[in-house]
């Protein structure tokens, strides 16, 4: 399912074999707390035992102590009542402590391990699943978890442990009347309790949709707002608004209907219970079968019988839906990554010849090959302009050059290594790759070309600014490189975005860089401070740049024009030019499009 | 909060939000009210069940008595209580519910209404929390209106029934169980922030995640996996250690509530196994007495709860309240005067008009501008110089500061919304589509329209032949979650919505800023006929586009700086040459590529008061 195609599973319901498969994994999971989980256990055990024993106390006191007058036997039954109390009241702290210790400790392991999986993972992955799947993976599937753990894991064995240990306290004191309660209480709660699970789950799946489909109304309408007023249409939106919103009205009634009757017949047969140990109990102690301290216990015992039940069934759905979540994680982490380091690594020469021999590549379920048969030597220190109309190829083949992808069919090598022979830190210290948005991560200026190469010293970063010459720059701003890119007011512009982004590379100094030129509008300033930083990082490189602008072009040692996955021309602008191909009909549109200043005449 | 000063009503604190609780319920108090009523016998019901209990152990069990009469008046009773029971339940889910839903669509309606200034500092965020989590904390406490009026009856019937048996014994099984209302109402509020931290960590936690997955090929680029795990592993740890905080501050409440009912009933077995012994008290009401104590202990819980609640709700009322008692600061004046009719329409004229977004530098300092019925002016300017906010001024996203602006004659203030609005349109650099189909999308500002004029208003766009091509043609569904549409694409379908609602005065904000230069000059056919005859203000910064219009006007400083047509300005204007090559390098060369893999990223609609 990750391996291909979308990778997004919204099952949430597993069958028992899965279930299975996600029981053991768990434990295995789980391994390094086994202790504090059987101490939980025996915490649990220990509480619900307790519970159980009070109505039996309260028994022996009715019989043993005032039924045969005793005084002692009395005091002896309070005695014991007020043990299990506190034991109870002891005990309940410290399975609280135990249950939430393990069940952390899984969920921070948990997410450190899917996480790392993640990142492991090919750019293919990344383009193939949608962020916003993969963000939920790590949100809203391991939450739903944490959830089950804070409140339900804890209830759902001490429910399970109840309903056990009372049964068998029932057969223990009158297996009569346990028969009497069982053969009413088994089917019609039984019953009642699985039909109810099975309703509410539709109903709550329903209600999900429904507030999923009514909060994007909302948001449309917010975000859309200023639309909305253009046209007048304020009314029209409110109605369409009011549409969802009372669909969801009517889901939550639905609801609402399941649960109101079930929760009335669990009243109603709470009550009849306890008639029928009156009325069954009643004959029996007139027999003389049964004690009565013994109908007094039992009718002290239906709560321990029923609370259970209703929880278990409330349970049931979120600890479903937990194990369809732990499903969903397992197999993100059991996803091979398609692009790993070879087991037996090799470092990549200082300097070489980076190229590609005879590569196709087809993206993921793509019937069309994205490259065709490309073959293309870069020689060092090399500046080579890769151009082409959308979508034919020439980012893709920058990707393979720097093995964010493998080929399909052929191989890249860098002084004659397969890349896909090197190891990952020789491949990242060689060729880096300078994405054309300067993406930026919460933290410091610092943190943030750090990102670059983790080891870095202070005044390594202070010199990789300076290699691009703006190191005064970013010491101007108000903290300096420790002013954080994510608050409120310390944002930094498009431009010193690119900066950052450029101080990265210079921080590795590769051999190699391939550029994804920028697109984005910069103010005429930035842009020649940028532009003459990325010089200065060009400067004794080989650079192979995926090129928007004729000036970056005309700067270039070569140009490789692409056009439908194929490399169509070679050669120098004014070669290319002279030819009348493909390439001069894009410089000519490219010169057509800003008919009054040509901007590179102006910088 | 987006709260804005100065032109907002500060909404009176407290008592506002409750009041706005008051009146939304005024109006389904007959259910509410019933849903009491329901309450009120489920707990009589209740309540009769220790007691028929207690009756059957002493005169059916233990002196002979009829058996079957108890076990039938008990399973009466268990009736009712089901009945009942159940019936409070969907009184008091039904009514909440309907409060929520209907304060949803009172907030969206006020939303909508609500000034464009306002929406710009106001996150979309911070709007969907009022209406979504703040709403459920309101309806978390309106379901327990009808709860805790019966829990409260039966805590007091229950009361009431033991004191009059045994005063004593009931002082002595009762002493423990208020505190189980101060224990729950204590809980629930230390939780309550623990609860807060947890989610505060999680979404730290999601921050980094999404960092690691829009960032991905900065990571992979520098191999920086190592790093942002690192970052990960402080978050999960984060997210541990406040979460077992949480889970210390129940194990310090939850087994406390559990204990004391259990204090009740072990007085009751002490002091009351000894009473029975003595022969002051029955068996039965010994059982009766225990029974009870149980029936108490969920009622006293939730009463705490109810106060916690009702604190939370407090809070999210008042956040609810400050948004509907913002009242929007562009609004129908109280007597609008009617655009005049006639042939030629669509006048407009700008009078000294001077603007400044609020607390900041003025932008429009006295902004003359006269444009003929029918005519069209280009506007030129530098980034940052006004030329956007001269569109938004004319649709009266905002009100000028001061001068005047008209159309045809009547100023702006005195104009219903509504007709304002129809007569003047804005295609904005940024198009938002909605969750709809293109037909619907291009209709949007004529939903009647029939399919034959969106189709030629697609056609005038320039955007027909493309849309033929999408999977399911004018049927395709579009926004967030339906097909995502180039930039070039989403402003051709803008244009189309533009020249469907007819209007008298078209305004083109950067409308083709993102379509394809090479491709531009098909749709300026489109925009030239569209223009004709028709009052147009074009913003722009390509040549060609600009060429467009009649005259041409520079904006500098906040107000006209120059005017002529293209050519005279190029020839006369040294800072027209000026402004239009920094905006012809911002443009440079368009996206070429499309960079296949890279998010497309949604065009952002906030925020847009400090551009322009």
């Amino acid at each position: 399912m990750w391996a291909r195609g979308g990778g997004v599973t919204d099952e949430d319901r597993l069958d028992r074999a899965e279930t299975g498969r996600v029981l053991r994994r768990s434990m295995q999971f789980a391994r390094p707390y086994r202790r504090t989980i059987w101490l939980a256990v025996g915490l649990v055990a220990a509480s619900t035992a307790c519970v159980v024993a009070g109505p039996l106390f309260v028994k022996l006191g009715l019989d043993r102590g005032v039924g045969h007058g005793s005084t002692s036997a009395l005091n002896l039954a309070i005695a014991g009542y007020m043990v299990t109390v506190v034991v109870a009241y002891v005990v309940g702290r410290f399975q609280y402590l135990a249950i939430n210790r393990a069940g952390e400790g899984f969920l921070r392991d948990l997410r450190v391990a899917v996480f790392g999986r993640m990142q492991a993972q090919s750019m293919a992955f990344f383009d193939r699943n949608k962020a916003g799947v993969l963000v939920s993976r790590m949100t809203a599937d391991i939450e739903s978890m944490a959830e089950l753990i804070q409140w339900g894991l804890l209830q759902f064995v001490a429910a399970g442990l109840l309903l056990v240990m009372t049964t068998v306290l029932m057969v223990a004191l009158s297996w009569e009347l346990t028969l009497v309660v069982l053969l009413f209480v088994v089917p019609i709660l039984g019953v009642a309790s699985v039909r109810f699970q099975r309703q509410s789950n539709v109903a709550y799946l329903d209600i999900r949709e429904r507030v999923g489909h009514n909060l994007s109304n909302l948001q449309e309408g917010i975000a859309g707002v200023r639309v909305i007023q253009a046209y007048g249409r304020e009314k029209e939106q409110s109605r369409r608004f009011v549409e969802s919103n009372r669909a969801l009205y009517g889901s939550h009634l639905r609801a609402v209907r399941i649960s109101t009757w079930y929760f009335g017949l669990v009243e109603w047969s709470g009550i009849v219970s306890i008639a029928l140990i009156i009325g069954v109990g009643g004959f029996l102690v007139h027999g003389g079968s049964v004690a009565f301290g013994t109908v007094a216990a039992f009718v002290l015992l239906l709560a321990n019988l029923f609370d259970p039940v209703q929880q278990l069934s409330q349970l049931y759905n979120t600890v479903q839906s937990a194990a369809a979540a732990l499903h969903k994680l397992y197999l993100l982490m059991d996803t091979v990554p398609d692009v790993a380091e070879h087991p037996h690594p090799v470092p990549l020469p200082a300097s070489g010849e980076l190229s590609a021999h005879g590569v196709t590549f087809f993206y993921d379920g793509s019937e069309r090959p994205a490259l065709r048969d490309v073959t293309l030597a870069v020689a060092p220190g090399e500046r080579l302009a890769l151009v082409g109309p959308t979508g034919a190829g020439k980012s893709t083949l920058a990707k393979l050059l720097s093995r964010l992808y493998d080929p399909t069919e052929g191989h890249v090598s860098y002084g004659d290594v397969d890349l896909r022979l090197a190891s990952l830190d020789s491949l990242r210290e060689r060729v880096v790759v300078v994405p054309q948005e300067g993406f930026l991560f919460g933290g410091t200026v610092r943190d943030n070309i750090r990102i670059a190469r983790a080891d870095a010293t202070d005044d390594e970063v202070v010199a990789a600014l300076d290699a691009i010459g703006v190191k005064e720059r970013f010491e101007a701003l108000p903290e300096g490189l420790e002013t954080e890119v994510r608050e409120r007011g310390s944002r930094l512009s498009a431009g010193e975005r690119q900066l950052v982004s450029l101080a990265r590379a210079a921080l590795v100094d590769p051999a190699v860089l391939v550029l994804d030129e920028a697109t984005s509008n910069l103010d005429p300033g930035t842009e020649a401070v940028v532009e003459h930083a990325l010089e200065r990082l060009m400067e004794g490189r080989t650079v192979i740049v995926v090129a928007h602008r004729l000036s970056t072009v005309r700067r270039a040692d070569r140009i490789v024009v692409v056009d439908h996955a194929r490399i169509v021309e070679v050669g120098t602008h004014n070669q290319l030019v002279a030819l009348g191909g493909r390439y001069a009909a894009l410089a000519d549109a490219w010169a057509r499009s800003q008919p009054v200043v040509d901007p590179t005449s102006g910088r | 909060m987006g709260r804005r000063r100065g032109q907002q009503r500060t909404p009176s604190p407290g008592a506002g939000g409750w009041a706005l609780l008051r009146a939304t319920l005024q109006r389904q108090r007959k259910a509410l009210l019933a849903g009491v009523l329901v309450g009120l016998l489920w707990s009589a019901g209740k309540v009769m069940v220790p007691k028929l209990t207690s009756l059957a152990v002493d005169k059916g069990i233990l002196e002979g008595g009829s058996l079957w009469l108890w076990a039938f008046l008990l399973g009466a009773t268990a009736c009712i209580a089901g009945v009942f029971t159940a019936w409070r339940r969907w009184y008091a889910f039904r009514e909440s519910r309907l409060t929520e839903t209907r304060l949803r669509e009172q907030l969206f309606d006020h939303i909508l209404r609500l000034h464009v200034a306002y929406h710009d500092h106001t996150q979309t965020g911070q709007l969907m929390s009022r209406a979504s989590s703040d709403l459920q904390q309101i309806q978390g406490f309106v379901v327990m209106i009808p709860v805790t009026a019966s829990n409260l009856a039966m805590v007091m019937a229950v009361v009431a029934i033991l004191v009059v048996q045994q005063p004593l014994l009931a002082v002595v099984a009762l002493a423990p169980l208020p505190f189980l209302n101060v224990l729950a109402t204590r809980f629930s509020r230390r939780i309550h922030p623990a609860v807060l931290a947890v989610q505060q960590e999680q979404a730290q936690l999601a921050t980094v995640v999404e960092e690691a997955v829009s960032g991905v090929r900065v990571i992979k680029g520098f191999g920086a996996e190592p790093v942002t795990a690192a970052r990960l592993a402080t978050e999960a740890n984060d997210i541990r250690t406040v979460s077992l905080e949480a889970a210390r501050i129940r194990s310090n409440f939850l087994p406390a509530l559990d204990l004391l009912p259990n204090l009740g009933l072990l007085a009751v077995l002490a002091m009351g196994g000894h009473r029975v012994l003595d022969g002051r008290m029955t068996p039965g009401q010994m059982l009766e007495f225990m029974q009870y104590i149980g029936l108490l202990v969920t009622p006293l819980r939730n009463l705490g709860m109810t106060v916690a609640f009702g604190q939370r709700a407090a809070a999210a009322l008042l956040r609810v309240n400050e948004v509907l008692s913002t009242d929007p600061a562009v609004a129908d004046p109280p007597q609008p005067r009617p655009l005049p009719g006639g042939a030629r329409l669509g006048d407009v004229n700008f009078r000294e008009v001077q603007f400044a977004y609020s607390a900041g530098a003025p932008v429009l300092r006295g902004f003359d501008l006269h444009i003929p019925a029918g005519t069209s002016v280009a506007v030129v300017g530098a980034t940052g110089s006004g030329k956007s906010t001269i569109a938004r001024l004319l649709t009266r996203f905002y009100d000028v500061t001061d001068g005047a602006i008209e159309v045809d004659g009547v100023d702006l203030r005195d104009l219903a919304l509504g007709e304002l609005r129809h007569a003047v349109s804005i295609v904005f650099e940024d198009t938002f589509l909605f969750h709809d189909s293109v037909a619907a999308n291009i209709a949007f500002s004529r939903p009647d329209a029939p399919q034959a004029d969106v189709e030629r208003a697609a056609r005038l766009a320039g955007a027909h032949d493309f849309v033929l091509d999408l999977p399911e043609g004018y049927g395709t569904m579009l926004g967030e979650r339906g097909y995502s549409l180039s930039g070039g694409q989403r402003q051709r379908i803008a244009l189309a919505r533009a020249i469907l609602s007819d209007p008298r005065v078209l305004v083109l904000d950067d409308a083709t800023s993102a379509v394809d230069p090479s491709k531009e000059h098909e749709i300026r056919e489109a925009m030239a006929s569209v223009m004709e005859g028709r009052t147009t203000i074009v913003i722009a910064h390509r040549p060609g586009t600009i060429a467009l219009a009649d005259t041409v006007v520079l904006l500098d400083a906040g107000r006209v700086a120059a005017t002529g047509t293209h050519d005279d300005l190029l020839a006369t204007s040294p800072r027209y040459r000026e402004v239009l090559a920094a905006l012809a390098a911002e443009d440079d060369d368009e996206d070429v590529d499309g960079a296949i893999g890279a998010a497309p990223s949604s065009p952002s609609t906030t925020g847009r008061s400090g551009d322009g």
